[in-house]
């Protein structure tokens, strides 16, 4: 079989056109600083020119600005229906979910329109003792409140909910339906490389730059996978030193200078010489450019400059006791803004974060796991509510980095984008938990997103929340045969394809044309799909909105 | 100002080639005679000296070595320039040179005479001014010894990188033995899976560190015992033998007691004992009941003395080897110091991995390491590169099939794992068996992973079912997983001889292949049904009783016809504009194929019914499939991507005249396949492998150093690299494969190679682009300096920081190779040292192209830790730590450089 993108049989095509020629890097590589300044770095122009005369993915806009993206898998199946609940459906409650279902407010009003509500930290001081649903001013849909975090980034127009997300012919394992989300090619086995490592190919950059599309996790997940180019995974960027015999500030300095010395040296032409020249340079530039970089811990020092809990601004990124929140006061530490068992994963986004902000990396991203809540997924408070305070904080956290510390990224240059393989059972199975279902939530972020907006009177005039409104393009149907039961008796229906929103971030926010768009998600150019303009998807005949009006 | 006006002689005719006569390459026959670029120039010197400008570009070689045509691509003379009045020339260099050589005459018809001058990089500078205005320059390459690249390419190809034991003996032996040799593994004696130990032997261990607590720990890493002795603890960084002992009762010669070794409640059972012993009278026999990891559960000295945190103290014990995989741990609490050795006996042996790997109690990382060092150290170099090219080939997921056993079959967790190695090794032991035959075909191979239960589970042949469904009313759909990567992937490659329909048809081939636990002497019988033999039969509750987990029994292939689609199947048949099969239209070999194969018919009608015989559809597919002439080319392409370069694809035009040597290659390995040259079966890969290895393409400079290492290359090549014997026995060079394949290991990190677990079905990539990145090579680096800083004996010293990752008990030790090979002080000439690593590391470059890299070698030889002052390395004495460091310093920097990731 053939992949849609790609050509196997011919590999040394694919793998060195475009790339300088030793004599040129010769010619062109002087001195042997062994470090140089990031200042200097930051700027750097694209290392070798775009290949394909196509799309802007990667490439500076008029404004001098590249565009990025940062995603989160939540691996395990994240229960959408407890993220951006319902409430307008008179089906959601006890009935359906006896022991996990989030109340409302009986003092707040449902009807109001508007602004989402942000429960302040209260009297306690605690962070999230607000134990009821916050409602999304749309009249219909409510806020996990361990989502509170969100709220601000909600109301600044900043963040789309974009409920009923599935793809069709929703596979429940976890296994194929992760690996149809990350190649972006549901229900076949034809395409074997990732989506956004697809998107880092089109970018004529993959595999010249040093860092194109880079995770910070265990390993280098599918959507950045690919046999064209290798994208970067990086469990620990801290490893990026160039050691020396003997291991001194004298002996790495020394081999750094020979090693740069010898990869200057002129070698008679062979078939890999060139790349290998070339990723030399770059590892080198790599080198120096994570030199440049404060991964560590005493370098975590970037604070809200809008929020605090009690007397000191709160840590944007949560890697210890000290730096999460108001720290450990009251019970079940309320004062944290995160869980304590989150701080590894907070390193991973704060890296990708820096990776973005001080490369020009184009894409990195992260995971949370342990989304698999078959039993005991808690309510307001419990283990998925947990879960949801990583996303919640993680979405908050990043705007107010980006826009607070922007270098290379402006939050108005980036993404975020959530991706979780399935929904969960809308009704709770015996052991508290739910089980695989179908469609669930995506969270897309950024400071050109087209959120919430409102007129001069405070009227709604574009809903932040996509597909849990009263009046959404694919109609929240309410009741006991409602969207919330028309797959299987208990599964939430989609009413968007993960590929639509992927897709209109891909084109309208990273810069790809549409012929690009339909190689790098080869269902666009099927019609049967409608993954464009929405109608009906012709493999299980649901009807879909297409692209949602996110940007 | 130059005006360069130039004569480009003529290309000389190549020599006739005899084809009645033996033109293997001979030493004598090497003096190439080579074709000279004329440069002419005309005007005056240049005062000018940036006069500097490309000339032309031309050829500049084309020689004749036997059969071997060396031609380079379009090289040429970049620039010319006078400095000084002297030529200096800009050139493209050329590969496997030993020399360039400029020769210069006044006028074309009188003989060139030798110019003295210097090169350096890709510029000649000639020592004296240059002949007069009207001056002819002539530059040769003299090629490397023909047979010393050949040497490097076999054995960065059949084997994991030279060691430099195999340089010199394939300098005696000849490439053409060599070959022969490697293709018929079963006449090497291999005994790496065989005890050569006469029994166990105390080991010593030494470890300096810090006083971080005065509590010593011991405890072993699971349930197990192990036998020590003489534990001696001294102040300072050496222990002389005569310090004082600050442990008590360190000889174990006094009783046991809770003042000097205390017990926990998980070492309770640990005595003093008189049945092994290393010095004196008694020994310490630990037993643990299960894995220690602290002072709850391991067993105690509390030393008398205060130990201090900022002064260094040195530990040293001696244990007795066992063939277990147990780890044991001394260490202080606080880890000050701490000492964790594997108590196999040797490190470096498999015979631990391979006999748990019989057992079935394996590990995936177990059968990792195993193969790992066989890589490294089998003779049979061929046969193991050709085991991971099928293993990889023929790709399964560990993964799966864990998870699989876990939650289909019924296995506990922690049995799935070691069940899924055991498949994996299955298959490999399989494999490596049908390879030791003379006569092993492609079929066979293909065979056997079409049987493996690893594969019938990874691609869903497990679950996949054709039967009759009364409900529907039509046979259930089988799953195509299978039959599209066995077109796909396995045999005829992609959209080569294939379609979807023929997916359709072969997929129902394969229903009812699945996996069952049988009895034990029923393992090699698909029909037999599941075991009934008991562990335990007494059990009263019949859902254990009759669980897998109270059977006795192996997981095996199972045949079920119940699961069968009994149908006809037509395979390769064509279809009419409705897609109706046409049975009397088998689809025929392409004419692009040519003879002897274009227009044969290769439909394959399976009507074997509902009885038993319908496994026969599955056999029947691959006997049918393996000698296909969409097989021969697509694993000939493949070989040929392994053994030469990466630019094979399949889909070439057999009948066009025009004919590339890829292509070439590859029909003629075909045409080996399809017709044995020695008769016997078609598809005989040893005719196949012989084809590549003695082709000229092969022999080619450019294929030398022309593919990148895998990760795995890398390792392997990079250990054997510097591992020689040493008078003593010991190895200058030794693996620690647990912590190669370990997850956070080298190939884990350098680009997720996992072996024996690759997700996806197309296999790690061999070609560079998968593998050359800033990340990987990042970690490469750093594994290849972390290896040089291993056990150095450099941790001490002041400022100095040790290994930052560990390695095991991987070391290399550059200085004793040094020692044994270049004699009579030669190891403490800069020149000497840097030479030999150069011929040792990249035999088939040349000397001539590395002219840079000898100068970057000789000046980091004599500089400083900074790189910068002078600091003459014949100064050093070998064996103290400044020479060993210089040493260490410069073989890591090599094993860093672009040219040691070539293979």
């Amino acid at each position: 079989m053939r992949s849609g993108t790609e050509n196997r049989s011919d590999s040394r095509a694919m793998n060195t056109p475009h790339i300088l020629t030793r004599r040129n890097f010769f010619s062109t590589a002087t001195g042997l600083a062994a470090t140089a300044a990031l200042s200097s770095l930051t700027d750097v122009p694209l290392f070798v020119q775009k290949a394909l005369a196509e799309g802007g993915i990667g490439q500076p806009n008029a404004n001098g600005r590249v565009k990025k993206l940062l995603f989160i898998f939540l691996r395990g199946a994240n229960d959408g229906l407890n993220n951006v609940i319902p409430h307008g459906d008179d089906a959601y409650g006890p009935k359906i979910r006896d022991n996990i279902a989030i109340p409302v407010d009986p003092a707040q009003s449902w009807n109001a329109q508007g602004k989402a509500l942000f429960p302040e930290a209260g009297t306690t001081g605690a962070t999230f003792a607000y134990p009821y649903s916050l409602p999304l001013g749309n009249g219909f849909a409510g806020l996990h409140p361990a989502l509170k975090f969100l709220t601000p980034v909600y109301n600044a127009g900043e963040l789309a909910l974009i409920h009923r997300v599935a793809y069709p012919q929703q596979s429940r394992s976890h296994f194929d339906s992760q690996a149809y989300w990350e190649t972006g090619a549901p229900r076949t086995n034809m395409v074997k490389d990732g989506l956004l490592y697809r998107a880092m190919v089109e970018s004529g950059r993959a595999g010249k730059n040093s860092l194109t599309g880079v995770s910070f996790q265990n390993s280098l997940p599918l959507l950045l996978r690919g046999s064209r180019a290798a994208m970067t995974n990086l469990s620990d960027p801290t490893r990026y030193d160039l050691l020396g015999v003997p291991n001194t500030a004298d002996g790495n300095l020394k081999a750094a200078r020979t090693l740069e010395a010898a990869t200057g040296a002129s070698f008679p032409d062979k078939a890999n010489r060139d790349l290998l020249q070339q990723q030399y340079e770059n590892m080198r530039r790599t080198l120096e450019i994570f030199a440049g970089i404060d991964f560590s811990e005493t370098g975590n020092t970037f604070v809200d400059s809008e929020n605090s809990d009690g007397n000191k601004p709160y840590y944007l990124f949560p890697t210890t006791n000290a730096k999460n929140g108001a720290g450990p006061s009251g019970t079940n530490n309320p004062g944290y803004v995160v869980p304590t068992s989150a701080y590894g994963y907070f390193n991973q986004l704060k890296s990708a974060a820096l990776v973005l902000n001080k490369t020009d990396a184009l894409v990195a991203g992260t995971q949370i796991d342990g989304w698999d809540t078959h039993s005991n997924q808690g309510g307001v408070t419990g283990a998925h509510a947990s879960l949801l305070q990583r996303v919640g904080w993680s979405i908050y956290a990043l705007r107010q980095y980006f826009r607070r510390y922007a270098d290379q990224c402006r939050w108005d240059d980036l993404v975020i984008v959530t991706l979780s393989e399935f929904g969960r059972t809308t009704i709770e199975n015996s052991d508290n938990g739910t089980d695989h279902a179908e469609a669930s939530v995506m969270y897309v972020a950024g400071g050109g997103i087209k959120g919430l907006r409102t007129d001069a009177t405070g009227k709604v005039t574009h809903s932040g929340v996509f597909n849990c409104g009263p009046s959404d393009p694919v109609a929240w149907q309410t009741g006991m045969n409602g969207s919330m039961f028309q797959s299987t008796g208990r599964y939430l229906q989609r009413a968007t394809d993960f590929r639509s929103v992927m897709g209109k971030v891909i084109r309208d926010h990273l810069g790809a044309s549409q012929e690009q768009l339909n190689r790098i998600i080869p269902g666009y150019a099927d019609p049967n799909q409608s993954l464009k303009s929405g109608g009906i998807q012709a493999q299980d005949k649901v009807r879909i909105t297409g692209e949602p009006d996110l940007i | 100002m130059v005006l360069a006006a130039i004569s480009n002689g003529p290309p000389r005719d190549l020599p006739n080639l005899d084809p009645c006569v033996d033109h293997r390459f001979r030493f004598s026959s090497f003096r190439l005679e080579p074709l000279a670029l004329y440069l002419l120039s005309k005007l005056s010197v240049p005062t000018d000296l940036d006069m500097m400008k490309p000339v032309f570009a031309g050829w500049i070689l084309c020689g004749v070595l036997g059969m071997v045509r060396m031609v380079a691509e379009t090289p040429g003379i970049l620039s010319l320039a006078w400095t000084n009045g002297r030529p200096s020339l800009e050139f493209q260099l050329v590969p496997s040179v030993s020399e360039y050589r400029v020769r210069s005459t006044p006028s074309l018809g009188t003989s060139a005479s030798p110019l003295a001058g210097k090169h350096w990089g890709n510029r000649w500078t000639s020592d004296s001014a240059a002949v007069g205005d009207s001056g002819f320059y002539q530059l040769e390459a003299l090629p490397l010894a023909s047979e010393m690249v050949r040497s490097s390419t076999l054995l960065n190809r059949i084997a994991y990188g030279p060691t430099p034991d195999d340089l010199n003996r394939l300098a005696t032996l000849g490439t053409d033995a060599y070959i022969e040799e490697q293709l018929a593994p079963e006449k090497i004696s291999e005994n790496l899976d065989e005890s050569t130990e006469t029994g166990p032997v105390w080991r010593k261990v030494i470890i300096t560190g810090t006083g971080s607590s005065s509590k010593l720990y011991l405890y072993l890493n699971g349930a197990g015992d192990a036998y020590l002795d003489d534990f001696r603890l001294v102040a300072g960084t050496t222990d002389n033998g005569t310090a004082a002992n600050l442990l008590i009762n360190g000889d174990f010669e006094q009783p046991l007691s809770s003042a000097n070794w205390a017990t926990t409640t998980n070492t309770v059972h640990s005595a003093r004992t008189t049945d092994y012993v290393h010095g004196g009278n008694a020994s310490f026999h630990l037993v643990q009941n299960t894995a220690g990891s602290s002072g709850t559960d391991s067993v105690i000295q509390t030393i008398p003395t205060n130990l201090s945190a900022s002064t260094p103290y040195t530990l040293s014990f001696w244990y007795l080897t066992q063939s277990s995989g147990l780890q044991l741990t001394a260490r202080l609490s606080g880890s000050g110091i701490a000492a964790t050795v594997p108590l196999q006996g040797d490190a470096e042996s498999p015979i631990p991995y391979y006999s748990r790997l019989q057992n079935g109690t394996a590990t995936i990382g177990d059968l990792r390491a195993w193969h790992v060092l066989h890589a490294i150290q089998s003779r049979r170099q061929l046969a193991q590169v050709f085991q991971q090219f099928l293993e990889n080939h023929f790709v399964t997921e560990y993964s799966k099939g864990l998870t699989y056993f876990d939650e289909r079959a019924g296995l506990p967790n922690a049995w799935s794992g070691p069940e899924s190695t055991r498949q994996e090794f299955k298959e490999n032991i399989r494999w490596r068996q049908a390879f030791l035959n003379p006569q092993c075909t492609f079929h066979d191979l293909l065979k056997i992973s079409a049987e493996s239960p690893a594969m019938i589970i990874y691609l869903d042949t497990v679950l996949s079912r054709g039967d009759y469904n009364t409900t529907t009313k039509t046979n259930r759909i089988a799953n195509e997983n299978y039959a599209r990567e066995l077109c796909e992937l396995f045999a005829f490659g992609v959209d080569n001889g294939y379609d979807q329909g023929d997916i359709e048809q072969i997929s129902r081939a394969w229903t009812g292949w699945t996996v069952e636990l049988l009895a034990t002497n029923q393992a090699a019988n698909p029909f037999a049904p599941r075991t009934t033999a008991m562990i335990n039969s007494g059990l009263t509750n019949a859902t254990e009783r009759n669980s897998v987990t109270n059977l006795i029994g192996l997981w095996s292939f199972r045949y079920r016809t119940d699961r069968h689609d009994p149908r006809v199947k037509w395979v390769f048949y064509e279809r009419d504009a409705q897609g109706n099969i046409l049975t009397n239209s088998p689809k025929t070999v392409p004419a692009r194929f040519g003879p002897p194969w274009a227009g044969r018919p290769y439909g394959l009608k399976l009507n074997n019914g509902t009885t038993t015989n319908g496994i026969q559809d599955g056999y029947q597919t691959v006997r049918h499939m393996a000698d296909q002439p969409f097989t021969q080319e697509y694993l000939s392409v493949k070989l040929c991507r392994l053994l030469v370069h990466d630019n094979f694809h399949h889909g070439y035009d057999f009948t066009d005249a025009e004919t590339s040597p890829e292509e070439s290659l590859v029909h003629d390995c075909m045409l080996a396949w399809e017709n044995p040259p020695q008769g016997g079966p078609k598809g005989q890969m040893r005719n196949v492998l012989r084809v590549i290895l003695k082709s000229d393409l092969f022999r080619n400079p450019n294929t030398a150093a022309a593919k990148v290492k895998t990760p795995l290359e890398f390792a392997a090549s990079t250990l054997r690299a510097f591992r020689a014997s040493k008078p003593d026995g010991t190895l200058t060079a030794r693996a620690d494969a647990p912590s190669l394949v370990a997850s956070g290991g080298l190939l884990d990190r350098a680009g997720r190679m996992r072996l024996f677990d690759r997700a996806e079905p197309d296999g790690y990539a061999e070609d560079a682009g998968g593998w050359i990145s800033a990340g990987t090579l990042s970690e490469r680096l750093r594994y290849v300096q972390s290896l040089a800083l291993a056990g150095a004996g450099l941790a001490t010293g002041t400022g100095v920081r040790s290994s930052p990752d560990s390695l095991g008990l991987s070391r290399m030790d550059p200085s004793a190779l040094l020692a044994l090979r270049l004699t009579n002080g030669a190891n403490r000439s800069a020149e000497a040292v840097t030479d030999y690593l150069l011929r040792l590391l990249f035999p088939s470059e040349g000397s001539a192209n590395f002219s840079q890299y000898r100068s970057l070698g000789i000046q980091f030889l004599n500089t400083t830790d900074n790189g910068t002052t002078p600091s003459e390395f014949a100064g050093l004495v070998p064996g103290t730590k400044d020479y060993d460091t210089r040493v260490r310093g410069l073989a890591a920097l090599l094993l860093s450089s672009p040219r040691f990731q070539e293979q």
